[in-house]
């Protein structure tokens, strides 16, 4: 194998719960996003475009459509003859089927994925969030600094600190310590759960870490207190821009509205820092005679009849005659019927909401609601009964 | 596997769409938001089970070969069979018949070497959705030399032959003095069997500015589009990853298709808007085709206008055409007001 100056680990098995009904039969970075994408096309884009063609998915949670997504990586220009995507899912070895316990074990199982690789450098990251970032910047700040590790810092509200795991700091950034969702925060720069380690010292903890059999195996809780227990020099770096970690249904809904706005945080029409994906290759979007359509986002292959007010429409979806959608997401491929109206909601893939029935949050109610299968079935009662 | 082979003659040449290929074959005109003339015929070959296609190019064709590069996006890019590209050795008087034979001779060993026993040949300007499974089953049952493909009685320029008898017109090309396939259909004096297909589907046959503009009007009605873009026989074409489109809340846009990347803020009616395009605050776009990048500054009122790609029309500029002869604004032109009125 050719030696990699860096690799990339992106951990992309997490189950995302309190995404409910989303995430039942996909992994949480399968989720779409943005009327075109899935959310692990972000860091993804962000590895191609920063120079990083060596990239380890590991999956373990309801990896089907992930691992077909992904394929051999050609959407993101990441089929490389040297190195390229790799999915990692868990395997069995003679000694049984070890399933990924933490974000460092999965690392720790794929210890041979890495050193085939000889890097100097390994970048991890989470498949979970919503950014534009060059890496490449911050491993030449990590080597700069002469840097055991680096991890990537952003500002939050105080009052939001504590939800956060937050990096103490000096003045010039060097991390002192680190305090996993503090109750009583004593700074503001949350981890955004990007790190860059030296291999050499990673692996030595990797190694050191698997024989506790204390610990939980999670980078941000027993990985970095090692580093910082030897008095390794480990910096924050600090990233300014839009970051979203979409969670939960409430700030899936919130990042894609964010879209919306006269000049977006994330601009998706940057030429120079394309978000790559799975084209669906569909034709045009079709807007009728009737249509009305303003401060929305629509991709290819949809057929809209009624009216589009602040919503973003991913492929496929056909909006009938008369209807009405409002500050929603609707996902490929679903259908809202004629005269129906939408306020406030999540319509999943697939999903076909019958005529003439109005999905909408009660007055004064600040949620989102999740279109499910049910909720359709029982709606098309209602409205035959 | 399939028992035909696909030849995608792309050496049209037709005067009437002059202003469209300044820089370009007829091939690669760019037609309906995200496509090129020969996405049509390519993808109904591939969608026909059609292994093996090759194209024959003759005039200005950078952008052809850039648009259909390895054939991935065809899933062409095969280890066997796949996507062959054959441009002209020179020759200052050939023919641009289709199916010339002259042509065809300088890559003989393209057909010999095939497996396949039967060769559908194509013109690369015909917009449709055409199975040519059937064309080559309607061949076998009526035993044809030399199979037609038409539509409403028209020929379109698309013909099915066996193999063993396209080999033996080419190599006998100087005794019998014919010059193509489309030749051999056209002469009366000779006893091959020439028999037709029709294909009852929506077709078009794109040969001039004003076809163009009437075939692109016609993308907008419902009948046309269910008929061309088909879920189970999709048209392909080269990706580009462009974002959803954004519409902003000055735009308003009526009974028009619109492809990815656009960014709008005015009004468009009856209008084919490319992908990346822009169309500033209070402009109005009116029975227009817009093609790939072209951009329309603010207050502008444009109504039966075509702009080739990277056309800028800056603010407050106001152009006319009619539907019998659209205004054409050539690749890369920038207009203003005081220019044009």
């Amino acid at each position: 194998m050719v030696k990699k100056k860096c690799v990339a680990m992106l951990l992309a098995g997490g189950q995302g719960s309190r995404l409910h009904s989303l995430t039942t039969k996909i992994a949480k970075p399968a989720v779409p996003f943005g009327g075109k994408y899935r959310i692990i096309d972000f860091t993804l884009s962000n590895c191609t475009n920063s120079g990083i063609h060596t990239v380890g998915v590991l999956t373990q949670y309801q990896p089907l459509v992930l691992n077909s997504y992904i394929g051999i990586g050609s959407a993101w220009d990441l089929d490389r003859r040297n190195g390229g995507v790799t999915v990692l899912p868990p395997y069995t070895e003679a000694t049984g089927v070890k399933w990924y316990s933490g974000t460092a074990n999965a690392i720790y199982q794929n210890l041979n994925y890495i050193e085939q690789y000889d890097p100097e450098y390994v970048l991890v990251l989470s498949g979970d969030h919503i950014y534009k970032m060059d890496y490449s910047e911050m491993l030449d700040y990590h080597i700069q600094n002469e840097a055991e590790a680096t991890i990537s810092v952003i500002e939050v509200p105080w009052d939001e600190a504590s939800r956060f795991g937050i990096m103490n700091t000096n003045e010039d950034l060097e991390i002192l310590e680190f305090d996993e969702k503090p109750a009583d925060p004593k700074n503001n720069l949350a981890s955004m759960g990007i790190y860059i380690f030296n291999w050499k010292s990673l692996k030595k903890h990797l190694d050191q870490d698997n024989l506790n059999e204390n610990s939980s195996h999670d980078f941000g809780k027993d990985i970095i207190p090692l580093f910082l227990n030897e008095g390794k020099r480990l910096m924050a770096y600090p990233f300014e821009g839009y970051w979203k970690d979409v969670g939960t249904v409430k700030s899936l809904w919130e990042a894609n509205m964010d879209l919306l706005k006269e000049n977006p945080g994330l601009n998706l029409f940057d030429h120079s820092w394309r978000i790559y994906s799975r084209n669906p290759n569909q034709p045009p979007q079709y807007l009728g005679a009737s249509s009305e359509v303003k401060d929305s986002l629509i991709n290819e292959g949809c057929v809209i009849e009624g009216k589009v007010f602040n919503s973003v429409i991913f492929q496929g979806v056909s909006i009938g005659e008369n209807a009405q959608v409002d500050e929603s997401v609707i996902m490929p491929e679903a259908n809202i019927g004629k005269n129906a109206t939408i306020k406030r909601a999540i319509v999943p893939g697939d999903i076909s909401v019958p005529d003439g029935v109005t999905i909408s949050p009660a007055d004064g109610d600040d949620e989102i609601i999740l279109v499910t299968q049910e909720m359709v079935e029982k709606l098309k009662k209602d409205v035959t009964a | 596997m399939s028992r035909l082979l696909g030849v995608i003659d792309a050496a049209t040449v037709k005067g009437g769409l002059q202003d469209l290929t300044l820089n370009r074959s007829v091939a690669s005109i760019p037609f309906a938001g995200r496509y090129r003339f020969i996405d049509f015929v390519l993808s109904n070959m591939v969608n026909s089970g059609v292994d093996s296609i090759a194209i024959f190019p003759k005039h200005q064709y950078r952008s052809l070969m850039d648009h259909i590069g390895s054939g991935k996006n065809w899933d062409l890019d095969r280890k066997r069979d796949g996507l062959f590209f054959f441009p002209p050795y020179f020759e200052p008087n050939e023919t641009t018949s289709i199916g010339s034979f002259s042509r065809l001779e300088q890559h003989i060993e393209f057909f010999k070497r095939s497996h396949q026993d039967y060769v559908v040949i194509a013109s690369s300007n015909v917009i449709a959705n055409i199975d040519f499974e059937e064309a080559l089953a309607e061949h076998l049952i009526h035993d044809h030399d030399i199979t037609e493909v038409q539509h409403n009685g028209k020929s379109l320029d698309i013909y099915v032959i066996s193999k063993a008898l396209l080999i033996e017109l080419i190599e006998g090309r100087k005794r019998s003095q014919f010059i193509s396939v489309s030749d051999v259909t056209k002469q009366p004096l000779h006893n091959y069997k020439i028999g037709a297909y029709e294909h009852k589907d929506y077709t078009a046959v794109i040969d001039s500015i004003p076809t163009y503009f009437k075939y692109s009007m016609d993308l907008l009605r419902h009948e046309v589009w269910s008929q061309l873009f088909r879920k189970d026989c999709p048209i392909y074409t080269k990706v580009k990853d462009e974002p959803p489109t954004k519409y902003s809340s000055t735009a308003q846009v009526r009974h028009s298709m619109v492809a990815n990347g656009a960014d709008i803020r005015g009004n468009v009616e009856s209008s084919i808007v490319s992908r990346a395009v822009k169309i500033g605050e209070g402009s109005s776009v009116k029975n227009c085709v817009v093609m790939q990048k072209s951009q329309i500054g603010a207050n502008c009122s444009l109504e039966y206008v075509i702009l080739d790609k990277d056309v800028k029309v800056l603010d407050g500029t106001s152009l006319k055409g009619t539907a019998e002869q659209p205004l054409v604004l050539r690749k890369g032109s920038v207009r203003e007001s005081a220019v044009v009125q």
